[in-house]
């Protein structure tokens, strides 16, 4: 995939993603729905109205934070699988610490602020230090990325699953739910009146998105990260330890979830529940950062994509007895086709389009 | 290349040890603090802990194989997600409500012949389309978490399915009766037992025939073997192929010992193909040491009852995670293995 252009990946993308719907379309009407009513639905349920726009842009904001965690870790070479968990750690990290905090600072637009600030602190160190330890697993002890930071995954889940159950359980909560944060810890509601999502959200991570891609593209870190990924002999040799490559993408990788967990946690939550019913935003991102050919800015299109179907998804659940496991599939299904790039290259050679391979 | 006992244990005596060390730690540790041990290391707890290691064990052996031939199938979890589920669909559509220990083998053969169709496909984005196989088989666990309990809500309106059908225990008569191993061996599910067969069989193939000696030079060293006229890429695709069916095994087993399927959160399958991933690291590539490591993972899987009934204070959520915890230190301590020396390159041949 290295050595396709930019606008071959452009086609790889819109092709696999066409290609997956299409699928789709082909499961909607063998089990026996109504495919015409189903694209419908996905355009109606995405961008139909202003609430529909509203949705779609609140699932945006947080794959454009998950998404770029995912594409800089993939751009130095290294699987991280595990921005679910850092997610998850993250947000967690800011609903406790602004808990925790609240008692001790002003009410009011000052205070919140503040709170929402120092959450989002804590968020960034958790979600760093979460994503430092397979890093370091990696790096001093040979162990694969992709397989502890999948269980680190199940393991984040479980032990915060475990803590909203029980120790941080909300005072008389029935569910197992922290508490609420107060009611000045919220982002303004603006141009949309969606209690899920606010501009302020979306504004945070697409200038989150603009300096990691500054960071990945005119910075020494950024320079050694993608040499490091891409010829590793060559980073090696111009003095960078690899090993303390591997820690630090992680690490950094690990603190952009983290962002994605505070703004998950302070914008849709206001509050923490058990994660194993929480979205698989870490996951999805994983299809995003493909999509967007692990490139930070290719990020921000890609995550709009994915914010609508799960929008359409959300608005299909509501209004139609179809499934809405099958949006997930297809999700898979693009991120499936995206790992084939030479199955369209080869089929556009066949219909002549394209150039010569090599 | 060929391997007996003896050698194995002398090319892993660290790994033995350790594993023995951490054995004799946990007793150690368990006798100092007064734990009952009497009561955690039951009878039952072994039985139970060889059913939960089956599923773990079946999918090693299939992705071990596929590694040796120089493909790495990451998919494992997904498949056996297709597994699991395509069992309780068929037992479902064949049986009814109230299917039969009949119904379920017919279902589970089904679900195996499936996911023959799903990995020769998988096989040939693979080999033929030469897909990045990491991403690929990440794939195929995202396509099954969506799909699997998609096909649930379409038959039963819910991502769970409902209480359908589990193996019956199979006893041999006389030899059920011995002590200890009676119960363990003779009292059993079949399915541990065919776990136990095919655990031999792969070893045998492995090691001693001429398919074993092709699929590890397929792994190891393509062009001798094109060299020598065999096509490398034939067999990687046998390998991905018996991966696939073995990991779809794997998923079947699962549910005809759980009885119906669950597909909230991660599914029933719950991490097991990728714990099944770190098992064969674990046993060297070794199909004995993988079922082997797949026991300790299941072991650990099954503590939680241990505790339960032992009256050991520890909340539930927690001691669950035992397993993925112990993959994350068994990779950190053994992670170096020797991969075979061609997996993840696609190979073409000159002529």
């Amino acid at each position: 995939m290295l050595s396709a252009s930019a606008l071959q990946r452009l086609g790889i993308a819109v092709a696999s993603t066409g290609l997956a719907l299409l699928v789709g379309l082909v499961v909607v009407a063998a089990t026996g729905y109504d495919p015409v009513q189903f694209l419908v639905d996905v355009f109606e349920g995405s961008f139909g109205d202003s609430t529909a726009t509203a949705r779609t842009l609140k699932f945006t904001t947080i794959f454009v934070l998950t998404g770029v965690a995912v594409a800089v870790a993939f751009r130095a070479g290294v699987f991280n699988i595990g921005v679910q968990g850092q997610f998850v750690v993250g947000g967690f990290a800011t609903i406790v610490t602004i808990l925790w905090l609240a008692p001790f600072l002003p009410g009011g637009a000052v205070g919140g602020v503040a709170l929402m600030a120092l959450g989002t602190v804590a968020a960034v160190l958790a979600g760093g230090a979460y994503a430092a330890i397979p890093g370091l697993l990696k790096a001093y002890a040979d162990a694969n990325e992709i397989i502890t930071t999948i269980m680190l995954n199940f393991i984040a889940v479980g032990v915060v699953g475990f803590l909203v159950e029980g120790p941080f359980r909300g005072e008389g909560n029935r569910a197992p739910n922290t508490a609420r944060l107060p009611e000045y810890v919220d982002l303004p509601r603006l141009v949309y009146d969606n209690p899920d999502f606010s501009v302020v959200g979306l504004a945070v991570a697409v200038v989150t998105v603009v300096i990691v891609a500054f960071v990945v593209g005119r910075t020494r870190f950024g320079y050694d990260l993608v040499t490091s990924g891409r010829q590793e002999a060559a980073a090696t040799f111009s003095g960078v330890d690899p090993d303390r490559m591997v820690v630090a993408t992680m690490t950094f990788s690990g603190m952009l979830a983290g962002v994605a967990g505070a703004v998950f946690a302070i914008m849709i939550q206001g509050y923490y529940s058990d994660p194993s019913g929480v979205a698989t935003y870490g996951f999805d991102a994983i299809a995003v950062s493909l999509l967007a050919a692990n490139n930070p800015l290719g990020v921000v299109p890609a995550s709009l994509l994915f914010g609508g179907l799960d929008s359409a998804g959300s608005h299909i659940s509501i209004n139609s007895d179809l499934p809405v496991q099958l949006i997930d599939g297809i999700i898979g299904l693009v991120v499936l086709f995206v790992a084939a790039p030479e199955l369209f290259r080869m089929a556009a050679e066949r219909v002549g389009l394209g150039e010569d391979r090599r | 290349m060929s391997a007996s006992v003896g050698d194995y244990v002398e090319g892993n005596s660290l790994r033995l040890g350790g594993a023995l060390g951490v054995v004799a730690l946990a007793v150690v540790a368990a006798l100092s603090l007064d734990v009952p041990l009497g009561e955690i290391v039951t009878v039952g707890f072994v039985e139970r802990s060889l059913q939960a290691a089956t599923p773990i064990a079946l999918a090693a052996i299939g992705g071990l194989y596929a590694e040796k031939s120089g493909v790495f199938n990451i998919g494992l979890e997904g498949f056996m997600i297709f597994g699991a589920v395509n069992t309780a669909m068929l037992v479902w559509l064949v049986g009814g409500s109230s299917p039969t220990q009949g119904d379920l083998a017919v279902a589970m053969v089904g679900a195996v012949l499936v996911s023959l169709v799903y990995a020769l496909v998988f096989a040939v984005f693979l080999i033929r389309y030469q897909a990045n196989q990491i991403v690929a088989g990440l794939a195929v666990w995202f396509i099954g978490l969506g799909f699997g309990p998609f096909t649930a809500v379409l038959l039963w309106g819910n991502r769970n399915s409902p209480g359908l059908v589990s193996v019956q225990d199979v006893t041999v008569p006389v030899l059920a009766d011995l002590p200890v191993v009676g119960p363990i061996l003779f009292d059993t599910s079949p399915l541990v037992l065919l776990t136990a067969v095919v655990a031999v069989a792969a070893w045998v193939v492995l090691y001693r025939t001429k398919y074993g000696y092709w699929l590890q030079a397929a792994g190891e060293n393509p062009e001798a073997l094109d060299t020598a006229g065999v096509d490398v890429n034939r067999v990687r695709y046998a390998a991905v192929i018996f991966s696939g069916i073995l990991a779809g095994l794997a998923g079947a087993v699962l549910l005809a010992h759980a009885g119906s399927f669950t597909g909230t959160g991660d599914t029933m399958v719950d991490g097991r193909g990728w714990i099944g991933i770190v098992a064969y690291l674990f046993g060297n590539y070794n199909p004995l040491g993988a079922a082997a490591a797949a026991l300790l993972f299941g072991g650990l899987d099954m503590l939680q009852i241990q505790f339960q009934t032992a009256g050991i204070e520890l909340p539930n959520r927690l001691v669950s995670l035992f397993p993925y915890i112990a993959v994350v230190v068994v990779l950190s301590v053994w992670g170096s293995t020797r991969m075979p020396a061609a997996v993840g390159e696609p190979y073409e041949s000159e002529d």
